[in-house]
């Protein structure tokens, strides 16, 4: 992409991540491992609320929530619940901001990583590689693709440096809708 | 003076041997089979995966286990959260054990240690049948791994594989059981530990 098509795009980006106040979504779930015959499909549901509530509800083939809330991780592993305080791992820390803000897609301003932008016929691409030693040795790279419609993500690939990677793929998303805090409590 | 220690000694071991829970009571028969197997991950064209939950002195973790055969006494073993960022990643050939990756956190060698060998009991496909015990229909297999001895519990007129005991010379250490079996597929294993408190339960993936 030319540097204008980038700063069009990341405006547009921005732009539709400031008025985006919820979003419910499905979404499908695929694990690669280049030794095994199938990936590992995993789905469920996610919800967003502005500015940092989120939920990932695994419903297929089994029960697994996790609600990100302030500086704790709410699981509720098919009835059994547990908190993990994230407050003192800086890595969790920004391992959740990653969460966040490529749910809402606006993840440019993070020094953290390089950017480098491509398109398709079809959608827009960006791809983040990790600056920090810490988190490159657990991420090689953050892929997120774009609708180049509405400039809401659509896929979220996380790369590892063995190169087996996650695909999550978003699909029936509902913009805007009101979502009572109540879905935040495990 | 000497003799006396001997016997002591052979006393004592004689009843060390004998403290073992595992085959108190039960009685000695001769057998055929030089071999006893585990077949719940020796097919190399099915991906093994488990939904798992480790309980950890009250601490509760979840993930999603993932087993594949890779080659002949050739094993892939991979934990990761059910996100799927990899906790670990072992590989088991033969004797040799890599460990391709492990998060920070994990990376300690006492645990690094209990999931090598919890994991090298779950996945090894054939043992060495050193005596046979018999109990309420169950067959029970003794084997030795290196200083330990792992018992395997087989029964049913098929000899189906239940149970494996892990155990050092006087005290079991470990115990994994195998439940809901079809087509040597274990829908559900526990994998107890006696000196420990730690559990991992296993629950495979429904088929879509």
């Amino acid at each position: 992409m030319s540097a204008s098509e980038i700063a069009s795009f990341k405006k547009k980006v921005i732009a539709t991540a400031q008025t985006t106040k919820s979003i419910k979504t499905d979404f499908v779930q695929f694990k690669h491992l280049d030794f095994l015959s199938d990936d590992v499909k995993t789905s469920g549901k996610m919800l967003f609320k502005s500015p940092n509530l989120v939920k990932w509800e695994y419903t297929n083939p089994y029960q697994y929530s996790v609600i990100f809330k302030e500086e704790q991780l709410l699981i509720n592993d098919g009835g059994t619940k547990s908190k993990v305080d994230i407050g003192n791992s800086k890595l969790f820390k920004k391992l959740n901001q990653l969460i966040v803000n490529s749910v809402k897609g606006n993840m440019f301003s993070d020094t953290d990583f390089t950017v480098s932008y491509y398109k398709s016929p079809k959608y827009y691409k960006a791809v983040f590689v990790p600056n920090d030693k810490k988190i490159a040795a657990y991420i090689a790279s953050f892929e997120l693709l774009f609708n180049k419609d509405d400039a809401q993500v659509f896929e979220v690939k996380m790369v590892e440096p063995s190169q087996d990677f996650t695909r999550i793929i978003f699909s029936n998303r509902t913009l805007n809708s009101t979502i009572n805090d109540s879905a935040f409590s495990n | 003076m000497i003799r006396l220690l001997a016997i002591s000694f052979l006393a004592i071991s004689v009843l060390a041997s004998c403290s073992l829970k595992t085959t108190k009571g039960l009685r000695q028969v001769s057998f055929t089979k030089s071999e006893v197997e585990n077949p719940y991950f020796s097919n190399s064209e099915i991906d093994y995966v488990y939904k798992a939950k480790i309980d950890f002195y009250k601490k509760n973790f979840g993930g999603i286990l993932i087993i594949k055969k890779i080659g002949p006494m050739n094993h892939r073993v991979v934990f990761t959260t059910e996100f799927g960022g990899k906790l670990f990643d072992f590989q088991f050939e033969n004797d040799t054990f890599t460990k391709h990756f492990v998060i920070e956190d994990l990376d300690k060698k006492f645990v690094v240690n209990i999931l090598k060998d919890d994991f090298k009991l779950l996945i090894n496909e054939s043992a060495e049948v050193l005596s046979v015990y018999e109990s309420n229909g169950e067959r029970i297999y003794k084997t030795q791994s290196n200083d330990d001895f792992n018992f395997y519990f087989l029964g049913g007129a098929d000899e189906t594989l239940q149970k494996i005991v892990s155990t050092s010379k006087t005290k079991e250490k470990v115990e994994i059981d195998f439940s809901i079996i079809n087509e040597n597929i274990a829908q559900i294993i526990a994998i107890k530990h006696n000196n420990i408190k730690l559990t991992i339960a296993l629950e495979k993936f429904k088929k879509e």
